[in-house]
């Protein structure tokens, strides 16, 4: 697993991929032909998938997002180092945090 | 649209959500003159200014000669009908994926705003101080005029077209036609708005907006949402604080902190404060270290304890500092490891990044 900051990346099997993500919507790349796994609503900084590949939205287990990366890729982000990821396909997870009664998600 | 023009105007949707510059007024007016023809009514004989919801409320209950109520032909029957066209094209998995990838990005945060102003307007014009309970016989008359008050005002918050904040569904459909290019163009030029069949009442935009990374309310230093006629909300990412209680930040001291018997100011405090200057200046210890950050504990009297983990950013400033943030976790939590994996929902086990950035 890879981390960049608040964003988790977890390889998931090929085979522990749910069988309906095949079928699902593909998400929008952004106006910089990017895959965007986590946006800062303020400045506007990503964590960002530039190159081949797919995500996902994916409400079960495998969420929030599933990227699938046939080639490989890089995760790359304003304020933080990139990571090459190898080919296959991962599970994106949002960092939160602990609030008595709640959880909330975490921007950095 | 090809994908990355859905992103794009996902963009600029959220951009006009977010605007806080002074309204076009001659473009929304006509934006909202396009509305009603749209709608097969009569324009409205006047269009009205208000300088925020709140004033604009203030207007309405004082307006004799509006009329009815047009939301519904303006608003109401444009948007159905739009949504009916583009299911029916795209099929209910078509719609469903269209609504995710466009208005369904944009929902939560605005729909959070609008909750935040209306809570705000009536605060406002009522007052938060509690009213007297009813008596065995009969209502305080201030009880039932207070009743009377709200239930009018929640009913006039209702009634409003949102303007800019109608971006997250309008971001769904096509503007620059009928039936929805008149509230398109007062979405792109103008706040809340209210149509009614003699008069319009259209709002400004806010003066002020600050917000955190997660989109939601977020100034210590002053109102978090502003209007240019005063009208302001306070909050502290995204928790409403009272405006005198920003002012008291600056001056706090961990007796303070320890003394306020509110929770979730408490919790205000030792954010603004710092974490690390309070544990410094109580003497904490750290609870446990490993090379996934540092767990610590405070404990506070008649209160879950604060448990925390600290973090290292992996990547330095471009002046060599290395950041460090804090995230509070579940008041179980007994090492480093499993706070950081609970953050991200894993397990201490399975916590294991090849690669930290």
């Amino acid at each position: 697993m890879y981390r960049q900051g608040d964003v988790l990346i977890v390889p998931v099997a090929e085979e522990a991929v749910p069988s309906h993500v095949a079928a699902a919507p593909r998400e929008p790349r952004d106006g910089r032909g990017r895959l965007v796994l986590a946006l800062g609503e303020v400045t506007g900084h990503a964590h960002a998938v530039v190159g081949p590949g797919e995500l996902v939205r994916e409400p079960g287990p495998f969420g929030p997002f599933l990227l699938h990366l046939p080639q490989g890729g890089r995760v790359v982000h304003e304020e933080h180092g990139p990571i090459a990821l190898p080919k296959g396909w991962f599970r994106v997870i949002r960092q939160r945090e602990y609030v008595p009664g709640s959880v909330r998600i975490v921007a950095d | 649209m090809v994908a990355s023009e859905v992103s794009e105007a996902n963009g600029f949707w959220r951009a006009c959500a977010a605007r806080a510059t002074p309204a076009d007024r001659v473009a929304a007016e006509k934006g909202v003159r396009l509305a009603y023809r749209r709608a097969g009514l009569d324009e409205p004989e006047r269009v009205v200014w208000a300088g925020s919801p709140r004033e604009a409320v203030t207007l309405i209950r004082a307006m004799t000669d509006t009329g009815p109520s047009v939301r519904d032909a303006v608003r109401t029957t444009p948007w159905a009908a739009e949504r009916a066209r583009l299911h029916q094209e795209l099929g209910a998995a078509g719609w469903s994926a269209h609504w995710g990838a466009t208005g369904g990005r944009l929902w939560e945060t605005t729909r959070s705003l609008v909750d935040r102003i209306r809570q705000g307007v009536l605060d406002d014009l009522l007052g938060t101080v509690p009213v007297p309970e009813p008596t065995a016989d009969a209502e305080a008359p201030e009880r039932l005029e207070r009743k009377r008050a709200r239930a009018e005002i929640q009913l006039i918050l209702l009634d409003a077209v949102l303007g800019q904040h109608d971006a997250p569904w309008l971001a769904a459909f096509p503007t620059d036609r009928a039936p929805l290019d008149g509230l398109g163009e007062v979405c792109r030029t103008a706040g809340w708005w209210w149509p009614f069949a003699e008069v319009a009442v259209v709002c400004e935009r806010p003066v002020t907006l600050t917000r955190d990374e997660a989109g939601r309310l977020d100034n210590g230093a002053g109102p978090a949402l502003a209007f240019p006629d005063g009208f302001a909300l306070y909050a502290w990412r995204g928790m409403p604080v009272p405006a005198a209680f920003l002012a008291e930040l600056a001056a706090l001291t961990p007796e303070r902190i320890r003394a306020e018997e509110n929770a979730e100011l408490r919790r205000v405090m030792l954010e603004h404060y710092g974490y690390d200057r309070y544990l410094t200046d109580s003497g904490a210890q750290p609870i446990d270290r490993d090379e996934t950050g540092t767990l610590w504990r405070i404990s506070l009297a008649g209160d879950e304890a604060v448990v925390m983990v600290e973090v290292l950013n992996s990547t330095p400033e471009p002046d060599g500092t290395v950041r460090t943030y804090w995230l509070r976790v579940p008041p179980s939590t007994r090492t480093a490891r499993e706070g950081v994996a609970w953050t991200f929902g894993v397990s201490a086990q399975e916590y294991q990044p090849l690669r930290e950035t």
